[in-house]
C-alpha cells in the first residue's frame, strides 16, 4: 500500500460503512462487532502498521484517512486507538503486535504500577498492579497497551484482557470508557523515557484530534445539506442570511481545524517533535466543537435534538472526544509552557517551529 | 466537506522561506537593538516609516514575487509570506509600503500597461512609492458596487474625476491611489458593469486629502476628494468596465495575508512574557489556546500562499481566513484580560497595559477593514453553495 492509495482506502471504508448504520450504544451493545469484522476482513484494522509485524502496511497518512472516514461515519470500533496510538506504541517499544484482527486499545490514565520480573533493559516481563481508568473500549478490546509507572520509569505493557472484569462507564456518546483492575498480572512490557511517555500521550491526543476534524467536517456537511432541504417561510433555511452567517462561522472553524490537524500529522510523518503539534491540534479541534456543535443543533432545530435523527451520533462523540486523551485545558497548559521553553522572549520562534 | 471551494491543498514546505526568515529575524534584531523602531500593535496601519521601508527594499524584501525586469526578485509567495509574518510579529513599521507591496503592485502586474509597470513597480520594490486603496466612499461601504465617483472622458481623451473616497489609509504619505470609478451610468440590471480602475497620481490638481482621525486621535485614514481632477487617459488600469472583476482579484491578495491574524501579535508576545514570569496555570492555558488558534490560522494562510504560487486566485478561502483571523485578533484582548490584572492604558508603566490599550483602541477596525466579517461570511456561504 502506498500513499497514493489514500483515496482508494477511504472509498473502501465508506463502502463498508454503508452496510453498518450508526446505532445508539448501550452497555449491552457497546460497539459494532459486525463492522469490526468487516474492516478486519478487508485488512483495514492493520493499515499503517508494517506487514512484517502482521499489519497491512501503508503510511501514517493511510491510517489517518481510515480513522477519519470511520469517525465521520460515527463508527463504534476501536480503530483510532489501534492504528494511531496503541499499535505504533507497541511496535516502538519493541513488543510483539497482536493480530490486527483482535481489537487493541490504550490505557494512559489511572494508577498502574509495574514491577520488573527480570533485569533486562530491553523488552521484558513485568507484574502489573492497580487500576487503569477511562480506558477506551474497556470490555471490547482484546488487548490493552497500558502506560504504567515503575521504580525505574514509565513502562508500556501489553496486556491480554480476555475475560478480565471491567467496570462499565461510557462517554457522552455511549462509547465504553470503563476501568480495569489489574492484580499482579504478568505482562510483556518495555521501559520508556519520560519523553517517550509524553509522546505516547500526545499521539493519543492527536488521534482524537484527527477524529474530531473528520467528525466536524461531517457535521458541517450535514448541516449545510439540511439547510438546503428544510423549507420555512416558503424557502430553504440556507437562503436566510442569519443561517448563512452561522454556517459560514461553522465553516471557518472546521477549515481551521482541518488545516492544523493535517499539518500536525505531516509534522509527525516528517519525524519532528510531536508534543506541541499534537497539543495545538487537540486544543484547536476541541475549541471548535463548542461552536460547530452548538450551531449545528441550532440550525437543525428540534429534530436534531432527538435520538431518531443522526446528528447526535457525531455531536455527542465530539463533546466527549474534546475531553478525552487530555482536555483542551490540560493540553493548552502543555502548549503554553512548551512554547516558552526557550525563554520569555522566544515565543515567536517557538510558534514558527511548533507545527 | 468534499467538493466545496473552501479547502486548499496543504502548503509545501519551503527551505528558501526558512532561509529568508532567518535573515529577516537577524535584521529585525539588529534594528531593534539600534533603536530604529519600537514594537507596536497594528503597525501595518499605523507604523509609517519611509526610511524603514527603503531598508526593506534594499534587502530585496519588497516586490519579492515580481519579475526582475520590474525590480522584483522572482521569489515565491511562500518566501514573501515568511518575510511579512516576521515583520508583523516584530511589530515593525511597515505601513508606508504595505498596500503597494501587497496588492497594488500585483494589480499593476496583472492589469497595468507596460509603461505603468516599468515606471512604478521598481519604485514600489525599492520602498519609495506608496499606494492607497480607492474603493470605499462616504455612501458606499460594504455595498461597493454603489460607488458614485465618476470618471468621464474629455475632448483630449483624459479622465475627469469627481467624487470622494474614504478610509484611504495613509493617503497623506502616499503617491498613488488605485481608484474604483464609475465610467458608465449605473445599470440596475447589472450593478457590477460600468466600473473601472484608474491609476491616480495623488499630487494632481483637483485632488484634496483631508484627515479622518480614528477614535484614539490617530491620523491614518483620509478622505480623498476629486474635484474635476484630470487624470491622463493612459492611466486607466486594465479594461474599461472591468473594474469589478479587477477589484475582486485584488481582494484575494488583500484578504489572505498574515496581517489578518497578527495585528495584535505584539500583545500576545507581551502577555507571554507575563505568563513566563508568573508561571500561572490559567495564563499558560490561555497562551496555549491563543497559540493553537494562531497556528491554525497560520496554516490556512500558508495554504493560500501556496495556492497563489500555483497561480490560483483563492478568493473564497481568503475571505474565510480573514473572517476567522480578524475575529481572533480582537479575541486576543478579551482572553488576555480574563487572566491578567492589568488595566489598559497608553500611559501605563507596564508594557502589557500599553499593548492592551493599543490593541483595544484599534480593535473596531480589525473586523471591518478589507470587507466586514458579515460580507466575508456571505462569500463563505457562497462557497458552501448557499447562494
Amino acid at each position: 500500500m502506498t500513499s497514493s492509495d489514500v483515496d482508494l482506502v477511504v472509498e473502501t471504508v465508506r463502502d463498508i460503512l454503508t452496510k453498518f448504520e450508526p446505532f445508539v450504544l448501550t452497555a449491552e451493545r457497546p460497539w459494532d462487532a459486525g463492522l469490526w469484522s468487516a474492516l478486519a476482513e478487508a485488512g483495514l484494522t492493520g493499515v499503517g502498521l508494517p506487514e512484517e509485524a502482521g499489519g497491512s502496511g501503508g503510511e501514517l497518512a493511510d491510517a489517518v484517512a481510515v480513522v477519519g472516514a470511520l469517525a465521520a461515519g460515527a463508527a463504534a470500533v476501536p480503530v483510532a486507538e489501534q492504528l494511531l496510538v496503541a499499535g505504533p506504541a507497541v511496535l516502538a517499544a519493541g513488543l510483539d503486535l497482536p493480530s490486527p484482527d483482535e481489537p487493541l486499545s490504550i490505557a494512559v490514565d489511572g494508577a498502574v504500577t509495574a514491577e520488573p520480573r527480570d533485569d533486562g533493559d530491553g523488552p521484558g516481563s513485568w507484574t502489573l498492579t492497580g487500576t487503569a481508568t477511562d480506558v477506551a473500549w474497556a470490555g471490547v478490546a482484546r488487548h490493552l497497551a497500558v502506560l504504567a509507572t515503575s521504580p525505574v520509569g514509565p513502562v508500556l505493557a501489553l496486556v491480554d484482557v480476555t475475560g478480565r472484569e471491567t467496570t462499565h462507564a461510557a462517554n457522552l456518546a455511549g462509547e465504553p470508557r470503563g476501568s480495569l483492575v489489574l492484580q499482579e498480572v504478568t505482562a510483556a512490557g518495555a521501559l520508556l523515557t519520560d519523553a517517550q511517555a509524553q509522546q505516547l500521550r500526545a499521539r493519543y491526543a492527536l488521534a482524537r484530534a484527527v477524529q474530531l476534524s473528520a467528525a466536524l467536517q461531517q457535521v458541517l456537511a450535514w448541516t449545510v445539506q439540511y439547510a438546503g432541504e428544510r423549507q420555512q417561510f416558503g424557502r430553504p433555511l440556507g437562503r436566510f442570511q442569519a443561517i448563512q452567517m452561522e454556517l459560514a462561522e461553522m465553516a471557518g472553524e472546521v477549515t481551521a481545524v482541518a488545516a492544523l490537524v493535517d499539518a500536525a500529522v505531516q509534522a509527525v510523518e516528517r519525524g519532528e517533535s510531536l508534543v506541541l503539534a499534537a497539543a495545538a491540534a487537540k486544543v484547536r479541534a476541541g475549541a471548535a466543537v463548542e461552536v460547530v456543535a452548538r450551531l449545528a443543533h441550532q440550525v437543525h432545530g428540534a429534530i436534531g435534538f432527538t435520538q431518531e435523527h443522526r446528528l447526535h451520533h457525531l455531536t455527542r462523540r465530539c463533546w466527549s472526544w474534546r475531553d478525552e486523551a487530555g482536555t483542551e485545558t490540560a493540553w493548552a497548559r502543555v502548549l503554553g509552557a512548551g512554547l516558552l521553553a526557550d525563554g520569555p522572549d522566544a515565543l515567536w520562534p517557538a510558534l514558527t517551529r511548533a507545527v | 466537506m468534499g467538493s466545496n471551494s473552501l479547502t486548499l491543498a496543504p502548503a509545501p514546505r519551503s527551505a528558501a522561506a526558512e532561509e529568508v526568515r532567518v535573515e529577516v529575524r537577524e535584521f529585525l534584531a539588529a534594528e531593534l537593538a539600534a533603536g530604529s523602531f519600537t514594537t507596536h500593535v497594528d503597525t501595518w496601519l499605523s507604523g509609517v516609516d519611509p526610511a524603514f521601508s527603503r531598508k526593506l527594499g534594499e534587502r530585496g524584501w519588497l516586490g519579492m514575487t515580481w519579475p526582475k525586469q520590474y525590480g522584483g526578485h522572482e521569489r515565491t509567495a511562500m518566501e514573501r509570506y515568511a518575510v511579512t509574518e516576521e515583520l508583523l510579529a516584530a511589530g515593525a513599521p511597515v505601513a508606508a509600503h504595505w498596500i503597494a507591496d501587497r496588492q497594488s503592485g500585483p494589480n499593476l502586474l496583472r492589469y497595468g500597461t507596460e509603461a505603468q509597470r516599468a515606471e512604478i513597480l521598481p519604485r514600489i520594490a525599492a520602498g519609495e512609492c506608496y499606494f492607497v486603496i480607492g474603493m470605499s466612499e462616504p455612501d458606499s461601504g460594504s455595498d461597493l458596487a454603489s460607488i458614485r465617483t465618476r470618471a468621464t472622458r474629455n475632448g483630449d481623451g483624459d479622465w475627469v474625476v469627481n467624487g470622494a473616497k474614504v478610509w484611504t489609509s495613509n493617503a497623506h504619505h502616499s503617491h498613488y491611489a488605485i481608484t474604483l470609478v464609475r465610467t458608465a451610468p449605473a445599470d440596475p440590471a447589472n450593478r457590477h458593469a460600468g466600473l473601472s480602475q484608474l491609476l491616480v497620481d495623488l499630487s494632481l490638481p483637483g485632488i484634496t486629502v483631508n484627515p479622518i482621525r480614528i477614535l484614539d486621535g490617530g491620523h491614518h485614514f483620509n478622505e480623498v476628494v476629486f474635484d474635476d481632477a484630470v487624470v491622463p487617459g493612459d492611466m486607466l488600469l486594465g479594461e474599461e468596465g472591468a473594474g469589478w472583476h479587477q477589484v475582486t482579484a485584488e481582494l484575494a491578495f488583500e484578504r489572505s495575508g498574515p496581517e489578518r491574524f497578527l495585528s495584535t501579535y505584539p500583545l500576545i508576545a507581551e502577555f507571554a512574557r507575563r505568563a513566563a514570569e508568573d508561571q500561572d496555570p490559567a495564563q499558560l492555558a490561555t497562551l496555549g489556546r491563543l497559540s493553537a488558534r494562531l497556528l491554525a490560522l497560520r496554516q490556512l494562510s500558508l495554504r493560500i500562499a501556496g495556492a497563489l504560487d500555483r497561480g490560483e486566485l483563492p478568493d473564497i478561502p481568503a475571505a474565510l481566513v480573514k473572517d476567522v483571523g480578524t475575529t481572533f485578533e480582537a479575541d486576543v484582548i478579551d482572553e488576555v484580560r480574563r487572566v491578567v490584572d492589568v488595566p489598559a492604558s497608553l500611559d501605563s508603566p507596564d508594557p502589557l497595559g500599553r499593548a492592551l490599550a493599543e490593541a483595544q483602541l484599534h480593535a473596531p477596525g480589525y473586523t471591518l477593514r478589507g470587507g466586514t466579517n458579515e460580507i466575508l461570511r456571505g462569500i463563505v456561504a457562497r462557497g458552501l453553495g448557499l447562494r
